[in-house]
């Protein structure tokens, strides 16, 4: 396999751009007409993932190690969407056809010979790794909505129970699939670490235009089926490190941390561990009673709400960074931070420049925009 | 990083969408995120058109000189043909998609727009009733302190400062309470308005959606079982 003449042929062919993935799809639907059902309505968000997972993967030709990896990944991931090894034939013909088609006079015999042994050995290693997780994993987990409580007119808190036992280590999130968007996965942090009767806790905030956030917040309802992929994520407690803790949140980035609390919680000997929650108005703080509860029983614990845009509040006021800033010296602590991405990349920075060093540093990237409480 | 071919270095597609713009520093003027993004969206699906015009170019050439040098014998002409037929349904699907994909996210933007004005709207309410709740408390603040000096100053012949305070410190709250009884019962008289009207809204709809629809069809009855 000539691995430079893979990466020419597919820089050539992604000159086309959105134009790959639509013909790759319309091609496969045409062939293979039932294999419409495993994807949304709306097919702009598939076509993106499906050249930056192209891209990734060509880059990382000659990276075994990571290339494999990441392919394990990929097809464990897969599995939720009813993926199964079948599938991965049609597949492979659509994306020669796809690449045969923009090569144009470009595509020889030598080239196909290439891609083909390509995709034999990345749905080889996708195919494998699916099929190990299914030794252990089922493809999702059926859940049930127990309770849904409105606590402002855009945020919900919500408890589901699991069929199978949800595996997870606090600060971790799953995709979430229900019956009003089928086949429209979303990532959402568990709000609690696990407990003995394997209910899991979701904050969810309407985003405008969400595609999934309105149905969770407004359409579920005690009884209400989920479906939820396998917990990932790198927002988890480094239990040994010995350092006291920061746990810094806006929004529904408060979920990850009270789930690290509650893991603090059940240590022999807890950290020392300080909670900031933010948010742009006092009537934001959807969660004063849960943090008060927590706090009270908790006397490791110290918790901060505080408000950035109202300036009748009684608390703490200012952008989260300044309120972190001033109340204590944070370079000997772990920190863990989640929330929306100004936030986030607003906190990262400024816990930098007062001498944290990186690898102490752990992020959850909420992946939506709002300006930094 | 955006893919660029081998050879040439130009600008694709796909380094369009890639590009990203470091934020203005805070207190420094900046572009509108939105906007660039809108227009550098525009700009990508420009080239993917010229990419693709290109393309189909391209195919009818090829097309045409394989004609003219007369190198598709009968057999090669039909397969070819029916490659082509495939071509042209993937691309009516595409096209098809891409409508149903517009659609879709033109629905989003309408709700993100929605939901923007409703917060905005939600917004400018509550400031305005917390400012009015501010103007009402402090109104009724200012009445009941000149009540209490009146009463203070009142020459009753009372013994003592004690009892002096107690009678101002009942003004006060009584002409407190008055003040803010009335503003409170003039609050309500609006709310029920407004459930007033809300109500006789709804039954005007409902009784109007009940008239357009048609008459219920006549079942017939099932002849009486006898034996």
């Amino acid at each position: 396999m000539d691995t430079a003449r893979l990466k020419e042929s597919f820089a050539r062919v992604a000159m086309h751009g959105d134009e790959v993935a639509l013909f790759f799809f319309s091609d496969l639907f045409l062939r293979y007409p039932e294999s419409r059902d495993l994807f949304p309505v709306s097919m702009a968000a598939q076509r993106d993932y499906l050249l930056q997972a192209l891209a990734r993967i060509v880059a990382l030709i000659g990276d075994a190690d990571q290339l494999t990896a990441y392919l394990q990944a990929l097809g464990r991931a897969h599995r939720k969407y009813g993926t199964v090894p079948d599938h991965y034939e049609p597949v492979g013909s659509s994306l020669i056809a796809t690449l045969a088609h923009f090569s144009g006079d470009g595509w020889t015999p030598e080239l196909a010979a290439d891609w083909h042994a390509a995709y034999g050995l990345v749905a080889q290693v996708m195919t494998d790794a699916a099929a190990e997780d299914a030794r252990t994993n089922p493809p999702f987990w059926e859940a049930t909505v127990l309770s849904h409580e409105m606590r402002t007119f855009d945020t919900a808190v919500f408890r589901v129970v699991t069929l199978d036992t949800l595996s997870y280590l606090p600060g971790q999130s799953v995709a979430v699939e229900c019956d009003l968007r089928p086949r429209i996965w979303r990532r959402y942090s568990i709000a609690n670490a696990p407990r003995d009767d394997a209910t899991l806790e979701f904050h969810v905030r309407v985003i405008e235009g969400g595609a999934l956030s309105m149905a969770l917040v407004r359409g579920l309802s005690p009884g209400s089926r989920l479906r939820l992929g396998p917990p990932a994520g790198s927002l988890t407690l480094d239990t040994g490190s010995g350092r006291d803790v920061l746990l810094v949140g806006s929004s529904t980035g408060l979920a990850p941390l009270k789930a690290i609390a509650g893991q603090i919680a059940d240590l022999a000997s807890p950290p020392r561990a300080h909670l900031f929650a933010g948010a742009q108005q006092a009537e934001a703080l959807y969660d004063l009673p849960g943090l008060e509860k927590l706090g009270a029983r908790s006397p490791w614990l110290t918790i901060t709400p505080c408000v950035s845009a109202d300036p009748g509040y009684q608390g703490e006021r200012g952008m989260l960074p300044d309120v972190v800033a001033r109340s204590g010296a944070w370079a000997d602590h772990d920190a863990y931070l989640a929330g929306p991405t100004l936030m986030v990349k607003a906190m990262t920075a400024r816990l930098t420049s007062l001498g944290v060093p990186a690898a102490q540093i752990h992020v959850e990237d909420f992946g939506w925009s709002e300006p930094c409480p | 990083m955006p893919v660029i071919s081998g050879t040439d270095n130009r600008l694709t597609p796909d380094a369009v969408q890639a590009v990203t713009f470091p934020s203005a520093r805070i207190g420094r003027r900046g572009l509108d995120e939105e906007h660039v993004r809108a227009f550098c969206g525009q700009v990508e699906r420009e080239l993917v058109r010229l990419f693709n015009e290109r393309t189909s170019l391209t195919d009818e050439v090829q097309r045409l000189r394989r004609r003219v040098l007369g190198l598709s014998g009968d057999d090669g002409e039909s397969g070819y043909r029916q490659d082509d037929a495939h071509v042209q349904a993937v691309r009516i699907l595409s096209k098809a998609q891409q409508t149903a994909d517009r659609y879709v996210a033109d629905a989003q933007e309408y709700s993100r727009q929605l939901a923007q004005d409703a917060r905005r709207r939600r917004d400018e309410i509550l400031a305005e009733a917390k400012s009015h709740a501010a103007l009402v408390l402090d109104d009724a603040h200012g009445e009941a302190s000149r009540a209490a000096e009146v009463a203070l100053a009142a020459p009753v012949g009372l013994p003592g400062t004690d009892r002096r305070e107690v009678e101002a410190e009942l003004a006060y709250l009584r002409t407190f309470s008055d003040i803010y009884r009335t503003h409170l019962r003039a609050y309500l008289d609006v709310l029920l308005r407004n459930v007033e009207e809300w109500e006789r809204a709804e039954k005007t709809s409902l009784a109007a959606a009940r008239a357009s629809l048609p008459l219920p069809p006549h079942i017939p009855q099932p002849p009486p079982v006898t034996g």
